[in-house]
């Protein structure tokens, strides 16, 4: 009903943006309810409820192991819960599949730690990757030989920075550049919700701030929402208006940036039980 | 998103090395394809149809008589025995090459003299490719002529070969093991060899034996087609069976063979797995730095042993319980199996090794080395250069063959793709899928173990039911046979592919093709590539054996020369094959320079 009408939209208009005091009243882009999960016997979440509407920037913090990944994975439907729902733009993630399923994960971007590009392809066929979602696949094969949409790879890396590395092998790129071309692929993608997962744990530092400011400044531009792991508090609260935090599987916190104390952060990594 | 200001990148030219090559290898078989008279002259005899097809159907009535399963049996264990003793001499024989074929080696005798150390390395690595390059078949033809028909004909027709190869793949993997351990005990006055027992070869022990296990599957391989020429075991029987064409015998025999070869590629797929270098052929790829490590192995993740049916629940759990115990103790095992294999087949083939230094074995090695010097060749020079650019254009086709199809097939072998749980498998596949991508997986994998089992020189055989003689069912024949080997080495690149990028693509909605397209393929097909193009020198070896049994090129030649004592004539066309073969190898090379 009303909860469906977002899916399947190919392009969103843009949303207000700074709408975290009104988009409370929208429909959440994300529902957990009641969701856990499990690796053979180890119980990664337990019983998650968790709501992100439109506009946000949330960060995601916790010590390693506490379920931060697999909270990402389970939103971009990559992986189903063992118990719960994971409602995605008003689609029951557990519910879709095949082409249906294709279809939500489109407005959904996600951004790895280690990139996960593909290493031996050219910079300009791992950002037009961002494209697989919309084109035939004609024009999927046909881009391999002659590169399509030129101009849309060339102003997406232009605007992260690296206009000149158009046609160089991603493998020949730093670990940097190439965190700037994976998100090139997801500015291309176009998505409502950008999902970053510990975008910058390996960088250093000066570029850790630079690649933040630059996924903060897209997300504000465009209109969307950002859902980041990360596991530096410095990071999270000057980067995001609101703050998770996971300890063991449970939200430990969760609410504006500004109001989460130094003392519950400290908590969060503080001994587990 | 602002545009100013930036300047036009321009575009990199269409005709990159790597699509010149493309071209160059269509046109290469395209021509090779002429060269088989494809469009000029009958190629196909439909009078074989009714033949082929009783062959067909005597796959459905093998012979399970009592006393032919005793035969099938015992011929199977000549193969298994002739092979083991083949392997052990051979990686003895390359133990002792390898390490003396070693840059680093040379390097720790002589630290100081660069000139002398090139020379040596040049010089021995020279001497091993003439072993390397003459096929086990040829070496077969000739001991026999030697030895007469002795199981000794097959041992060291493996032994020779295979002793080179090794010893070429071992001073590789020693010379790309890290050097500061060793540098470290020299530096401090230990003898070279000591230095070498206590780092470099403990350091390289995995590699160099989990390579060890995979020559024993090629092993098994070559100990067949030994057979054919008359040393016994399967390839003898299967011989025997076809040429008096007894079908259902037939039958027996391959069942035998797919068995033992399957057994032993799986358990040297096993072995190469808990060794963590599942891909040998690795080794000869030089490892990219930038390659993400690849993805923990263990039992619940990656199932080794494929399980063919997706059974109920108490059955998973006792299929899984026997994983996780062969994986366990899989090393125990073969310990405990490679004490009892050894001794048993050498005292089951019974060996005589006292001929190898006899007198007559002296005498008639001697009388060889007077008839073949000088090398001198019996019919004009135009029958060689013909017969030489037949066995080329028979190797192109071949590996054309092998590859392509060995590309198409890998792919639904790999247990990480159609089936559930794998790349291009969704969350929720329905039933029917399921079942379709489990059945596709066991069926593509037969046929791949079919291919390789079946040696080439009985597949030119059958296809010789329906073409008439020539280069083309010698083509078809390697072609196929490779094809089971390329299929196989494929799919295990697929199978430990970095899943990671493959998984962000389908976490923003890509159809599967396409996640195939712009993930799977650029992943694997360098490598692909280069596997073919390494496969393309041993199919150009190979020629040979298909020649044997009249498919034409120098191998058919050269068993005329060898079973008239022509050894003038033999040397002459050895040299030409080795030519070939030299110029394959560099051609190979520089391909796969070109792809990197």
């Amino acid at each position: 009903m009303t909860r469906r009408h977002r899916a399947g939209r190919s392009h969103p208009e843009p949303a207000t943006t700074n709408a975290t005091a009104d988009s409370k009243s929208a429909l959440p882009l994300f529902e957990l309810r009641q969701v856990s999960h499990r690796f053979g016997h180890h119980l990664v979440l337990d019983r998650l409820n968790l709501q992100i509407y439109p506009g946000e920037r949330v960060a995601i913090v916790g010590a390693s192991g506490a379920g931060k990944s697999t909270l990402l994975r389970l939103l971009n439907g990559t992986l189903t819960p063992s118990e719960g729902d994971v409602w995605a733009l008003g689609q029951n993630l557990g519910r879709l599949s095949g082409a249906r399923l294709r279809r939500v994960q489109r407005q959904i971007g996600t951004i790895y730690q280690q990139f996960h590009l593909v290493d031996s392809l050219a910079v300009i066929h791992n950002v037009n990757a961002g494209q697989l979602g919309r084109w035939p696949i004609w024009r999927a094969v046909l881009s391999l030989l002659v590169p399509q949409q030129v101009e849309t790879a060339a102003q997406a890396l232009q605007r992260v920075g690296i206009p000149e590395k158009l046609y160089a092998r991603t493998d020949q790129l730093s670990g940097g550049q190439q965190q700037r071309v994976a998100i090139a692929r997801v500015l291309v993608q176009d998505p409502l919700v950008i999902l970053a997962d510990e975008p910058v744990a390996s960088l250093d530092p000066e570029r850790s701030h630079e690649v933040m400011a630059l996924l903060c400044e897209l997300v504000q531009e465009g209109g969307k929402t950002l859902v980041v792991t990360l596991h530096l508090e410095e990071l999270a609260r000057r980067y995001c208006d609101r703050i998770v935090g996971l300890k063991a599987g449970r939200i430990h916190f969760d609410g504006p940036a500004d109001t989460i104390t130094p003392e519950q952060m400290a908590n969060l990594y503080r001994g587990q039980e | 998103m602002a545009l100013d200001g930036r300047a036009e990148i321009p575009r990199p030219a269409f005709w990159t090395p790597q699509r010149r090559w493309l071209l160059a290898a269509s046109g290469a078989v395209l021509l090779s394809l002429l060269g088989t008279g494809l469009f000029r002259q009958a190629l196909f005899n439909p009078g074989g149809i009714p033949q082929l097809w009783s062959f067909l159907q005597a796959s459905l009535q093998p012979d399970l008589s009592p006393e032919f399963l005793q035969l099938t049996g015992r011929a199977t264990l000549t193969t298994l025995a002739y092979a083991c003793c083949g392997t052990l001499l051979s990686v003895l024989a390359g133990l002792v090459g390898g390490v003396l074929t070693a840059e680093v080696w040379w390097q720790s005798v002589w630290p100081r003299q660069q000139t002398k150390v090139h020379v040596l390395i040049n010089g021995t690595r020279a001497l091993l490719v003439i072993p390397r390059a003459i096929h086990e078949l040829i070496w077969g033809l000739f001991f026999v002529n030697i030895f007469g028909l002795d199981p000794l004909v097959a041992i060291l027709g493996i032994a020779i070969p295979y002793g080179a190869i090794v010893a070429k793949v071992f001073a590789e993997i020693i010379d790309e093991t890290p050097r500061q351990p060793l540098q470290a005990l020299l530096n401090s006055g230990v003898l070279p060899l000591a230095a070498f027992c206590y780092t470099l070869l403990p350091q390289a022990f995995l590699d160099l034996l989990s390579y060890t296990f995979y020559r024993f599957e090629c092993s098994i391989r070559s100990a067949t087609v030994l057979g054919i020429i008359g040393a016994g075991g399967l390839g003898y029987e299967i011989l025997l069976s076809l040429q008096s064409l007894r079908y259902s015998q037939l039958w027996t025999l391959f069942y035998a063979l797919f068995l033992l070869n399957g057994l032993v590629d799986a358990m040297s797929a096993l072995l190469r797995h808990r060794l963590g270098s599942p891909t040998r052929l690795d080794l000869n790829l030089k490892r990219r730095s930038t390659q993400a490590p690849i993805s923990s192995i263990s039992p619940t993740s990656t199932s080794v042993v494929p399980s063919i049916v997706p059974a109920t629940r108490e059955s998973v759990s006792l299929w899984s319980w026997l994983q996780r115990w062969l994986w366990r103790h899989s090393l125990r095992l073969a310990q405990l199996g490679l004490l009892v294999l050894i001794p048993f087949s050498f005292w089951y083939v019974q060996a005589d090794f006292s001929k190898l230094v006899a007198p007559r074995t002296v005498r008639l090695l001697g009388e060889v080395a007077r008839a073949a010097l000088p090398p001198r060749l019996n019919g004009s020079p135009d029958q060689l250069v013909t017969l030489s650019l037949q066995t080329l254009a028979m190797s192109i086709l071949a590996i054309a063959i092998a590859g392509l199809g060995g590309m198409l097939l890998s792919f639904p072998a790999a247990h990480n793709f159609f089936l559930p749980g794998g790349i291009l498998s969704g969350p929720r596949e329905p039933q029917m899928r399921r079942v379709a991508a489990w059945l596709g997986f066991g069926l593509t994998r037969n046929v791949l173990l079919i291919c390789r089992a079946i040696p080439a020189p009985i597949w030119a055989l059958v296809a010789l039911f329906v073409l008439f003689p020539g280069i083309l069912p010698g083509a078809i024949a390697l072609g196929i046979h490779n094809l089971g080997i390329l299929g196989r080495l494929m799919a295990e690149v697929t199978e430990n592919l970095d899943r990671r990028p493959l998984l962000a693509l389908k976490a923003q909605g890509s159809p599967g093709v396409l996640i195939w397209l712009y993930g799977v393929l650029p992943l694997t097909l360098t490598r692909f590539l280069a596997y073919s193009l390494y496969r393309w020198e041993v199919c150009m070896r190979e020629t040979v054996i298909v020649g044997l049994v009249g498919a034409g090129g120098l191998g058919r030649l050269l068993t005329e020369q060898l079973s008239s004592f022509d050894y003038a004539g033999v040397l002459v066309t050895l040299g030409c094959l080795m030519l070939l073969t030299l110029g394959v190898d560099g051609i190979s090379r520089r391909a796969r320079q070109a792809l990197r």
